[in-house]
């Protein structure tokens, strides 16, 4: 088993996984010959830290890297640069970059994904018990009637009745669906879940029942979740820190509370604005400005700061120099130059 | 069809009494739109709301006139008034009457949630808005061109001498999106028809957009019948809300009735259920118990009562409710809406 390399930091002792400089850079190609003629940068440089037994909610506009982020962590994709450090089980540290095939096979047993689309993610010719066994047969867990203890213990866990086994994803609501994919996630006890929307394309009152079951879940278990989503308010909801995504780049992470009530990023604060808030009157007096422009073209990356062609604070330094993700007070970090000096609006606590 | 009594007064755009749509099927009856009414004046915007399968967007088709082909006109009327003052009993025309043909596109305009169900991927933006502009009037195409160009800068396209040479393809989704409205706007409709228009949108862009539709209803005084799943868009955009379950209009009331007074307990336990943005941080989100029934096992009484806190055993499970009315105007249709006359919503 590979040891944290030499050059890495020591992890902290509250950390699961640790995400340094990591890069993801896709080739484009076209013309005659399908040459390459340039690369998107999906994920560029990217440093952040998911504690043990927390909910790390990733937030950015469509393209802005978050799903790649999440299969990279999973080792979905290979990445171009930088290491990505897991607390085994264990208590070992590996980096997963390093990892063969093998040695990766074991780590995904701890690593596991929900998807958004219930609908899609399940293999219709399967019954709920294979599907929710599957991933315990693949590993060679347990005997056939073992295996079904199993999946009747992980559909109670996750509020379906055992007796549905037989049933084919058909049979059950888009809501039913997602609790059979997190039933399949659980099943060989991973310590992470990666959920990429996974509420997302649920009805309001269904996702609030999965929300819930979720928090549950990670209370029982320990789990530790990254949780991708477009929507700020659920992302609120559920998330102690979040991170925010512009083309490819961090552009602030902290606590929740505190970067929603109190942004440091000009991007944060046009985000948090644009959300339509369910309460007219609110909306009505609220000086919603819409944020100029659209996000750039990911092969095509502004010079300077990213985010300076649709930022209202804009200037010349802006234009020209890279903003640095920098630590600063409170636990958070922000890839601004006039952080400090800005002084933006988050949602005001009711 | 039987023309409904109610009165169709003069500021009224478009009205549906009682309306039905069904689809047979293999398994049952399938009562899509089962008994719904609202109405909507000029120049206002009416929020429609409910879960998926509620039945918004086949009522919202069979305002057009464009339902599937198995869809069963079960009944009801819809009216609308013309640009000219008439008024034309839509739920009487066929699909390609020449009324109906003249109405859509000239009067009433359409916009949904995918823009490539509306747009040509093998026709330019500026081919298609000219091809539309000229079947409904008689210019030439040079003016027609010129329209389309002008219906670009107004839905704030950038580059709209550019863009209306481009194909579909060529265009981000929120530019997209702005072409189908565009296209939509050919011809000065007097009702705009949104059908999710901002749901596979991004946050910004569909704010972009809410605040482009917002000015242009003012700008050009029509009515939009807006239809999405998500309160805080509903809160932003509309006079007065309708909310949809399971086939039927729950309650209808004005934007602020229905935040902050809402009359009827699935409006209520859906408001509660969403989690706001700087709002209170219960560990906890509320839900409603069970789901959305499949259409097929519509449950008998109140079609909520078995996921409804308030349902009370031998009135709920046995008698559909009626539509109860305040003086407001605002609607439920629950046993119990006067003993939520002064509660609002937490
Ligand atoms: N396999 C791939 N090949 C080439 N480019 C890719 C690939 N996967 C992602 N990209 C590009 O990388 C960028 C980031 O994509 P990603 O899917 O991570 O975004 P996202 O933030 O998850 O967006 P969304 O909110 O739409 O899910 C985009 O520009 C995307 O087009
Ligand atoms: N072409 C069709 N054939 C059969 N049933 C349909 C068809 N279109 C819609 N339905 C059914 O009608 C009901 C209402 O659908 P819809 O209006 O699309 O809901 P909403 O737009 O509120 O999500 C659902 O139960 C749906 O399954
Ligand atoms: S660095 Fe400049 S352009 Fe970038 S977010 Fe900060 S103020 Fe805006
Ligand atoms: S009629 Fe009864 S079941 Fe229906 S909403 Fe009212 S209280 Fe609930
Ligand atoms: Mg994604
Ligand atoms: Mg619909």
């Amino acid at each position: 088993m590979t040891v944290t390399s030499e050059k890495a930091m020591p992890m902290q002792d509250d950390t699961l996984i640790s995400v340094r400089g990591v890069k993801k850079y896709f080739p484009v190609h076209g013309g005659w010959l399908r040459k390459k003629i340039g690369e998107v940068k999906a994920v560029d440089d990217i440093t952040f830290d998911i504690k043990k037994g927390e909910t790390f909610g990733l937030v950015g506009e469509s393209g802005s890297g978050k799903s790649s982020i999440a299969r990279l962590i999973l080792r979905a994709y290979d990445l171009t640069d930088g290491e990505i450090l897991f607390r085994r089980a264990n208590g070992s540290i590996v980096d997963i970059t390093s990892l063969g095939d093998r040695e990766m096979r074991e780590i995904r047993r701890e690593m596991q994904m929900i998807f958004q689309d219930p609908y899609s993610s399940l293999n219709p010719r399967m019954t709920i018990l294979d599907l929710v066994g599957e991933p315990l047969t693949i590993h060679g867990v347990g005997s056939p009637s073992e295996i079904e203890d199993r999946v009747a213990e992980l559909l109670r866990l996750v509020g379906l009745r055992p007796e549905y086994v037989a049933r084919y994803p058909h049979a059950f609501s888009g809501g039913q669906r997602q609790r059979i994919g997190i039933a399949r996630a659980l099943a060989l006890n991973p310590s992470f879940i990666a959920a990429d929307e996974a509420v997302s394309a649920l009805d309001v009152s269904v996702a609030a029942q999965n929300i819930n079951l979720l928090q549950d879940l990670q209370e029982q278990l320990g789990l530790t979740y990254l949780f991708i989503t477009h929507d700020l308010g659920m992302v609120e909801h559920i998330s102690d820190r979040i991170g925010v995504m512009y083309l490819g780049r961090l552009m602030e992470v902290g606590p929740t509370e505190e970067m929603f009530s109190k942004p440091l990023h000009p991007y944060t604060e046009a985000l948090l604005a644009a959300v339509p808030q369910p309460d007219p009157r609110g909306n009505r007096e609220r000086k919603r400005v819409a944020l100029k422009g659209e996000i750039a073209d990911a092969m095509n990356i502004p010079t300077g700061c990213p985010f300076h062609p649709r930022c209202p604070y804009a200037d010349a330094k802006c234009r020209a120099e890279v903003p640095a993700l920098r630590s600063v007070a409170g636990g958070r970090q922000v890839r601004c130059h006039y952080a400090e000096s800005l002084d933006l609006t988050g949602v005001a606590a009711q | 069809m039987i023309q409904s009594n109610n009165p169709f007064p003069p500021e009224r755009l478009l009205q549906l009494d009682d309306v039905n749509v069904h689809f047979p099927m293999r398994e049952g009856l399938v009562k899509a739109v089962n008994g719904v009414s609202y109405h909507i004046n000029r120049g206002e915007v009416l929020g429609i709301v409910g879960e998926s399968g509620s039945g918004k967007s086949v009522t919202a088709r069979s305002i057009m006139r464009l339902q599937p082909k198995q869809a069963l006109d079960a009944g009801g009327s819809i009216r609308f008034r013309r640009k000219s003052g008439q008024e034309v009993l839509i739920s009487s025309e066929d699909r390609q009457s020449s009324t109906m043909r003249d109405l859509r596109g000239n009067e009433i305009g359409m916009i949904f949630q995918e823009p490539m169900t509306a747009l040509s991927p093998v026709h330019t933006i500026g081919t298609q808005i000219m091809r539309t502009v000229m079947l409904h009037r008689n210019v030439s195409k040079a003016d027609a061109r010129a329209r389309a160009i002008e219906l670009l800068t107004k839905v704030q396209m950038p580059r709209p001498n550019d863009i209306v040479d481009r194909y579909p393809h060529h265009l981000s989704g929120g530019m997209r999106q702005r072409a189908m409205i565009a296209l939509a706007l050919a011809c000065d409709p007097t009702l705009l028809i949104a059908d999710e228009p901002t749901t596979a949108l991004d946050v910004t862009t569909e704010a972009q957009i809410l605040h482009l539709l917002k000015s242009l209803q003012q700008e050009l005084g029509m009515a939009i019948v807006f239809i999405t799943h998500n309160f805080g868009v509903v809160a932003d955009i509309a006079d007065r809300v309708a909310v949809m379950y399971l086939g039927r209009v729950v309650e209808t009331g004005t934007v602020d009735e229905i935040f902050y007074e809402p009359k009827h307990p699935y409006t209520q336990a859906l408001l509660r259920s969403i989690p706001k943005l700087g709002g209170q941080k219960a560990r906890r989100l509320k839900t409603i118990a069970g789901s959305v029934p499949d259409p097929f096992n519509v449950p008998d009484g109140c079609s909520f009562h078995p996921r409804c806190m308030r349902a009370v055993g031998g009135v709920c499970n046995v008698t559909a409710p009626p539509e109860v009315r305040f003086p407001s105007g605002q609607m439920s249709r629950c046993h119990f809406a006067e003993e939520f006359r002064s509660e609002a919503a937490e």
